[in-house]
């Protein structure tokens, strides 16, 4: 019976880490949408010379301050998973995400923890952060040997072209 | 204007808010790490996120200065071994390899034998060292499929090798059957072009 259930669990995790796949017109149809919405161009009464000069200078300070920005287009959607059945909560924080807790938190089903990040071609380490508490490293990757700060982490590479 | 704006963007560049979540000492002594490895050519984001991960495991000053110090210091190193050309991505890798024990060297010697990006192979290297394999052996299965395996053969490799460890074998010789079968086995490891490859998976 236990080992029936760990079937499933595996069965779900494999389900879970499946790629995503995301409709190619998808943006198409929202982009479409949105111009034809009543009203959707109203507000450009800047002048077309200011516009161009602000939209520059918006440019310029996102690519400065985020270069990774730029590497976007090239990103890999993965899937994290997580089975922690004693949980009541699970961040995913990286070198992605700034290790921010807030800003990958993972939903569950039945104790089965997952989300979705897309990652640029490089070498990233993450971990699990539990209950807001306790870090654990991912039992699917490999760890991170050097971990400086005494708790356990994980690495995932992405492959690609140069970026 | 445009000028102007320009020069904000650096400012916000030099004062990067994230790392406003270190305590003052902390974060003044970070700042200085990360601007002398700018001004030496290499990435800052790396040290940033080392910072934010120590800042966020809830790590000492000292100790967060300290491992964004060292980690300036191994990319430089990593930046020695893979040229100047080397990206970021490569450099991490580079680092990662490093500190599993390769030696500049071997980075070197890799850079010369299979066209970038080396992220995936350097990776594969670090990795199969942290999951047991002594470092001479990581390295010289690498160098002997880094010519011809794409990415994605690296990949599966690695998980061959860790595969086989968790099933009791020696990680030594896991290791090296599976290179001598990878070697032997024309359609999975040489054939399409190499290194360019993304991996076919999409799990960690």
């Amino acid at each position: 019976m236990f080992d029936r259930h760990e079937d499933v669990v595996e069965r779900v995790i494999q389900q879970l880490r499946r790629p995503v796949a995301i409709d190619p017109g998808l943006d198409a149809r929202v982009m479409r949408e949105i111009a034809q919405t009543p009203g959707g161009s109203r507000g450009w009464r800047v002048w077309p010379y200011w516009a161009s000069l602000a939209a520059a200078a918006v440019l310029a300070i996102v690519l400065v301050a985020h270069p990774r920005s730029r590497q976007r287009e090239s990103a890999d959607l993965l899937q994290f998973v997580l089975v922690a059945p004693q949980a009541a909560s699970v961040s995913l924080v990286g070198d992605f995400n700034d290790w921010d807790p807030a800003r990958s938190p993972m939903r569950t089903a039945q104790g089965v923890w997952a989300t979705a990040v897309r990652l640029a071609p490089g070498r990233y380490r993450y971990a699990f952060l539990v209950n807001g508490v306790e870090w654990r490293a991912d039992p699917a990757a490999p760890s991170a040997k050097d971990d400086e700060f005494g708790t356990p982490s994980s690495v995932v590479t992405v492959g690609g072209k140069r970026s | 204007m445009i000028i102007v704006a320009l020069l904000m963007a650096t400012q916000v560049a030099v004062q990067d808010p994230r790392l406003e979540r270190l305590d003052p000492e902390t974060r003044i002594a970070v700042s200085g790490v990360i601007d002398s490895a700018r001004s030496a050519g290499l990435p800052s984001e790396p040290l940033v996120q080392r910072a934010l991960e120590g800042v966020t495991k809830g790590a000492a000053g000292t100790r967060i200065v300290t491992a964004v110090r060292r980690l300036s210091s191994d990319l430089a190193t990593a930046r020695g071994a893979l040229g100047t050309s080397a990206s970021t991505p490569e450099l991490e890798a580079g680092v990662a390899a490093l500190r599993a024990g390769a030696t500049p060297q071997l980075l070197a010697h890799l850079r010369d034998v299979r066209k970038p990006p080396l992220t995936m192979a350097l990776s594969v290297l670090a990795d199969l060292v942290a999951g047991g394999v002594p470092p001479d052996s990581a390295a010289a299965a690498i160098l002997v499929l880094a010519p011809k395996a794409r990415d994605a053969d690296l990949v599966e490799f690695r998980r061959a090798v860790e595969r086989d460890i968790a099933l009791g074998a020696p990680p030594g010789a896991a290791t090296s059957v599976r290179v001598n079968a990878g070697a032997e086995t024309p359609n999975s490891l040489q054939s399409g072009p190499p290194g360019n490859t993304p991996p076919p998976s999409r799990r960690p």
